[in-house]
């Protein structure tokens, strides 16, 4: 059985042998289902989703308050449903989870921010993601899941939206940060314990660590879209760990890149 | 059709995927299975200096941090190995060496291999904290290699293979690589030897088969220098595993876990600590929470090879095997004296003697009043967790083969511990010569059920018996006090300019923000005398309105020891000052204890201030918390204070506040014992030592002045005005102290032998009722006799601790020995660290800093509580066994007839309290006189009649005359003070 996130500090290696720095395995396929509008297949270590697009296709349901007029833009709906078998106690989300809710909503208001919608006047797009299996990095695997799949259906967008998570190896209780003003020169604060930004973090190391997820658009460090925690950290932890997981953003999106790149070269040779 | 087939990483990439499946229980019983990614890589170094290879891994995976090689160059040679040799014990070889493995002298360039390490936390929590700290001491060069996540020595779990046998496979594999990798770099001459250490006989067979060095532990220590001595560290009881035949077992089979789980819950069995009686060795009890009272454990047989403090689960007997608790002294050493330690065969678990000794009780089981009536007992039937820590004890002479000091024979003796109540402890030794008359340090490894006794293993020696150095260590280990010195890291945490800190003279300086300028106020201490920190000052002065204003001024510890430093773990680990007849342990270093915090006269120091303003009725009319710079203007001692107040021609300012707060401080008490507050007794002495020597020469019993009091009264008022105020702040997490009050079942003996033997009720309704009925409690002709209740009532309380305000309804809070609704620790920051965190969370409630995360949690706040619970209890514990030595020591050679009160009556003896000493003793018949004479019990009336070669009637709370000698034990060559009837 492995140790836990308290030996990191013994060899400088997390539970599944990683170092801070290093993401899991990423492995993305794009129209994994091709009867869908756009599809795609994302695993993140062991957290698997798969996404499917619909649409743009015109709206049904036209409520009073739907925005009409030339201003009206497509809207996207988010389905997030989370299998029971996914973790490892097999438990029935209610449809009305409000932890799904809540990152169905990061997904619209990040997505309606990236995607062009405005040439879709009164129409919907659909985004299904199921996830499979949960090993940490939800919300990031459905951000990433999400841009591929609205890639494939061809939806313009400005750029890639990639997310990955960020924690660090230091827990609430156990830091030992002095708030600059308390300092009284002359008292020396030792610091003996490892303190690293992690990257990547996976289901174990969420249970035990605080951790952010951040998503960003464009490359060259690009702009933070999203960022979100639902764990208690220290404030001067913050920093450093947006840092890491904005670079760790950048390497996701060269992975994405590739798959979708390579996709295309299978499409042109299709043809 | 797009595949879903995995894309294989590519060959460059330095990492490479595996992933863990398992299956686990969890406590529910649910079965779970388990999947984890393994990323296997090959940057992991090796760690030898000898290695050219690993060295070039760089360390920029760990931010800058290189980390130099562990293992040394030129490890240590030995006969066996000259090329010198790297270690790689096994999981086995850790748990049963591990007192080995933190030897200075041996055991260096070890390598712990994540396999091992894995192991030996799932299988004993401390023993993977020492191997962790281990790793960390940079003396020992021990590696932790991470071979579970090295491609190389990754190792897949065969179908069919067992969990261990893969492990072992794992060990075996990660020493080949060492092996091969080393001879990369290193010619195969020069090359260190890398030897597994395995206790398993097939792992060591197969690890030669493939051309491996496989030793086990005991063959490897033998090839040491020193050998003899590091093999009787060699665990005894599971090197025995691999011979140990078939034999006739003493004791039943625990049950299995799951049956004593469902036990549990159904309610058929129950669990609970097991604790034995002080008097009696064959009796132990067991409190559970299904029964007011505790459940008797009666025998060695039911006892079931339980040691004292163990969670054990227990099955109530049929009534009809109920007994009462035993009226008769059984003290193991005197049963138990001829056992031979080396033969188990023709034992029964209990030997005729101890039948005997119990016989006696079942005749009791059939008494007829209420206080004989048999009660609930119970045998244990499993141990949940073993309490087990080590101990400090001498060997049984008796027991001992040839004490001659050369010979090297190892034979096994019996180790008697110190604490009565842990049985003897059958030890495997070389040097039973060297260690008699010895204060040795031993721990269990196992009970097995064909062992009488446990066996166990001897640690280190502490020295002679009755030196002062091997005692005062001897107590300190078996209370479990650090009494290291401070390390590095807690030491750097100290101000740079040591002694030289001053209060900053600038008032625009950091250290004086929000603090309150009180260098004027007419400041004094009051302590002890010879006290060296300080914690607390007071003072008073008449307001115009005829009101008073009052401040106690208390060391501003937390100003110097902030949160989460290393000096703050170290003062949070030991929760508390020690204070021993000879010596004091200090929780903080003594820069800050006795100099920089302690609020010594005539300098200026931070304080933490609590200014009341108090109608001449001791009434608050508000209460104001501060931040202070003081100057206290005297410190005086007890007796001085007490002088200066009574002598009539000082009228400066001082001695009026001080006269002022006397006032004061009386009306306070007459408050709180208004209120029911209980006044009770421990038996207090006073060791008078020779200046030069410190060798005791005499014992006084301490006397109390008011000034005594004043101090007292006032430190309980701060502490109950800051528990108000914290616990307003902070209702979840406030750190208060509680007192709960005693089930009524607790007084039941001692109720019942003042109405039979005195005709006193005592009634225990509430801690008023107690406080007023305890002042009857009166004797014309013995005036020590209230004290003499009020000791024994004392101890049918139960103890006050520490708790997160949090974990408990606010009706709970209540201090009953104090009779206040609240209260909590604040006076005393520089011995106890319940008050550093009461400042820090007081500083917080007044918004003066923010407050740490650590004491904001409220699972860490228990955390700290559990800890300081057991810490305080034990101080006060060792504080006790010092002065009982140093009384000892103190009587050494004298023959004195003393006034004593019997306290207890037994089958066949009194337990007689001398209030001169304040010590407690036994007085058996055959103390009494020579043929031992006869003792006519009566339960009913606690009397015992001695007829025959004395005779004297026996009651208790009678006073008899007792002759205290000194007389040296035959068995240990020990000194003991013994009483006899003079």
């Amino acid at each position: 059985m492995p140790l836990d996130t308290s030996s990191y500090s013994l060899a400088l290696l997390r539970l599944d042998g990683r170092r801070w720095n290093e993401l899991r395995r990423i492995h993305a396929v794009i129209s994994s289902q091709p009867a869908a509008d756009g599809s795609s297949y994302l695993e993140m270590g062991n957290t698997k989703v798969i996404c499917t697009v619909t649409g743009p296709s015109e709206q049904k349901r036209t409520g009073p308050q739907q925005p009409t007029g030339p201003t009206a833009s497509a809207r996207i709906d988010v389905e997030v449903s989370v299998a029971g078998f996914s973790s490892v106690d097999r438990k029935k989300r209610s449809r009305t989870d409000k932890r799904t809710a809540e990152m169905q909503h990061i997904l619209v208001s990040a997505l309606s921010d990236i995607v062009h919608t405005h040439l879709y006047p009164h129409s919907t797009i659909l985004i299904s993601l199921h996830v499979l299996s949960l090993d940490g990095g939800l919300l990031a695997a459905l951000i990433n899941a999400s841009t591929l799949a609205l890639v494939d259906a061809g939806i313009p967008m400005s750029d890639y939206l990639v997310a990955c998570t960020t924690g660090s190896t230091v827990n609430n209780a156990s830091s030992r940060a002095v708030p600059a003003r308390q300092t009284i020169p002359g008292i020396r604060s030792m610091a003996n314990e490892v303190d690293d930004p992690l990257l990547d973090l996976n289901g174990l190391e969420e249970q035990d660590l605080p951790f952010v997820t951040v998503a960003t658009v464009g490359s060259e460090k690009g702009r933070v879209a999203v960022c979100f925690s639902e764990t208690r950290m220290m404030a001067e932890r913050l920093e450093e760990m947006l840092a890491v997981g904005v670079d760790g953003c950048q390497m996701i999106r060269k992975v994405l890149d590739a798959s979708v790149k390579a996709h295309g070269r299978r499409m042109l040779d299709d043809t | 059709m797009t595949s879903l087939k995995r894309t294989q990483p590519t060959g460059s990439d330095s990492t490479n995927l595996s992933s863990k499946v398992y299956v686990r229980t969890t406590r529910a019983g649910k079965v779970q299975k388990i999947v984890r990614e393994v990323y296997l890589r090959q940057d992991i170094p090796c760690s030898s200096a000898l290695c050219s290879e690993c060295s070039k891994i760089s360390t920029t995976y760990a931010r800058g941090r290189a980390q130099p090689p562990v293992l040394a160059a030129k490890p240590l040679t030995s006969e066996t190995f000259s090329t010198g040799h790297y270690l790689v014990p096994d999981t086995n070889a850790v748990l049963t060496g591990m007192d080995l493995f933190e030897l200075e002298s041996a055991f260096k360039d070890v390598i712990i291999l994540q396999t091992v390490l894995e192991e030996v936390k799932n299988r004993s929590l401390p023993l993977y904290h020492r191997l962790v700290a281990l790793t960390k001491n940079e003396d020992k060069r021990c590696y932790v290699f991470f071979n579970e996540f090295r491609m190389e020595t990754y190792v897949v779990r065969q179908t069919g293979e067992s969990i261990n046998d893969r492990n072992d496979r794992a060990v075996r594999r990660a020493v080949q690589w060492y092996k091969e990798h080393l001879e990369l770099s290193v010619k195969k001459k020069a090359c260190p030897a890398i030897v597994m250490i395995s206790n398993d006989n097939d792992c060591r067979k197969k690890a030669i088969a493939e051309g491996l060095v496989g030793l086990s532990l005991s063959k490897y220590v033998s090839g040491l220098e020193d050998a003899d001595t590091l093999l009787d560290m060699v665990n005894e009881g599971r090197e025995r595993e691999d011979a140990k035949t078939t034999q006739e077992n003493f004791y039943p089979e625990y049950y299995s876990l799951s049956k004593m789980t469902t036990g549990v819950k159904a309610g058929t069995m129950h669990q609970g600590t097991f604790g034995v009686s002080p008097f009696n060795y064959l009796e132990g009890t067991v409190r559970v929470p299904a029964f007011e009272r505790p459940l008797i454990i009666l025998g060695r047989e039911n006892s079931n090879r339980a040691v004292s403090g163990d969670v054990a689960v227990v099955e109530v007997l049929p009534k009809e095997q109920w007994k009462t608790p035993s009226s008769k002294i059984v003290e193991e050493e005197t049963l138990t004296k001829n056992d031979n330690p080396e033969a188990e065969d023709g034992e029964t678990v209990i030997s005729n003697k101890e039948r005997k000794a119990l016989q006696e009780d079942v005749k009791k089981a059939h008494g007829t009043t209420t206080e004989g009536k048999p009660q609930p007992t119970a045998r244990i039937v499993g141990i949940i967790k073993r309490n087990w820590r080590q101990y400090v004890g001498h060997v049984d002479k008796d027991s001992v083969r040839t004490s001659d000091k050369l010979s090297r024979a190892a034979q096994t003796v019996f180790v008697i511990p110190m604490d009565k109540r842990i049985p003897k402890i059958r030890v495997r030794t070389r040097q039973a010569g060297e260690l008699l008359g010895k204060r040795v340090l031993i721990t269990i490894d196992s009970w097995d059920r064909d062992s009488r006794y446990p066996v166990g293993h001897f640690v280190r020696s502490l020295g002679e018996l009755e030196s002062k150095g091997a005692e005062t260590e001897a107590l300190l280990l078996e209370y479990d006090v650090q009494y290291r010195p401070f390390a590095k890291s807690v030491l750097d945490c100290l101000p740079e300019e040591g002694h030289d800190w001053k209060v900053p003279a600038d008032t625009s300086d950091p250290g004086w923000r929000d603090r309150r300028d009180l260098r004027d106020l007419l400041v004094c201490s009051i302590d002890p005398p010879g006290c060296v920190d300080i914690d607390d000052a007071l003072h008073a002065t008449q307001l115009p309105n005829g009101n008073f204003a009052v401040g106690v001024h208390i060391a501003d510890v937390s100003n110097f020891v902030k949160p989460d430093t290393a000096m703050d773990r170290e003062a949070s680990m030991r929760g508390t000052t020690v204070y021993l007849v000879d010596k004091r342990i200090d929780m903080l270093p003594m820069l800050l204890g006795t100099d920089l915090c302690s609020l010594k006269p005539f300098v200026e120091r931070y304080a933490f201030s609590v200014l009341w303003e108090l109608t001449p009725e001791a009434d608050i009319v508000s209460v104001d918390f501060n931040k202070s710079v003081i100057r206290s203007r005297y410190a005086f001692s007890y007796e001085q204070a007490q002088l200066r107040i009574d002598d009539a021609s000082q009228t400066d300012d001082l001695t009026q506040g001080m006269r002022i707060l006397l006032q004061l401080s009386r009306t306070l008490r007459a408050k709180r014992m208004a209120a029911g507050a209980l006044n009770l007794a421990s038996p207090e002495v006073r060791i008078e030592t020779e200046s030069e020597t410190s060798d005791p020469i005499d014992v006084k019993t301490k006397q109390a002045l008011a000034t005594n009091s004043l101090v007292e009264e006032f430190m309980l008022l701060a502490n109950i005005s800051v528990a108000r105020r914290v616990q307003t702040a902070f209702p979840q997490t406030a750190l208060l102290r509680r007192h709960a009050a005693p089930p009524a079942a607790n007084f039941a003996t001692l109720t019942h032998q003042l109405r039979v033997k005195r005709g006193l009720t005592l009634d225990v309704s509430s801690s008023k009722a107690l406080a007023d009925s305890l002042d009857t409690c009166v004797s014309s002709d013995s005036p020590f006799f209230n004290t003499l209740i009020r000791i024994l009532a004392t101890r049918c309380m139960t103890a006050a601790e520490y708790f997160a305000a949090g974990t408990l309804a606010p009706a709970q809070y209540r201090h009953y020995g104090l009779a206040s609704e609240i209260y909590t620790h604040f006076t005393s920051p520089i011995r106890r660290y319940a008050d550093l965190a009461v400042h820090r969370q007081l500083a917080a409630a007044i918004d003066y800093a923010p407050l740490a995360p650590s004491l904001q949690s409220r699972s860490r706040l228990e955390g700290v509580c559990r800890n300081i619970n057991v810490r305080h209890r034990n101080a006060q514990f060792a504080g006790r066994a010092s002065v009982e030595y140093y009384v000892g020591q103190a009587l050494k050679g004298r023959d004195l007839i003393e006034e004593g009160h019997v306290m207890r009556v037994f089958e066949n003896g009194v337990v007689v309290f001398v209030p001169r000493f304040g010590i407690e003793g036994l007085i058996r018949l055959r103390d009494m006189g020579t043929p031992e004479p006869v003792g006519e019990f009566d339960g009913e009336e606690y009397v015992l009649n001695v007829t025959g070669s004395r005779e004297v009637r026996l009651e208790l709370f009678d006073e008899v005359k007792v002759r205290i000698t000194d007389e040296v034990e035959e068995s240990t060559g020990k000194r003991k003070v013994k009483l006899g009837l003079a």
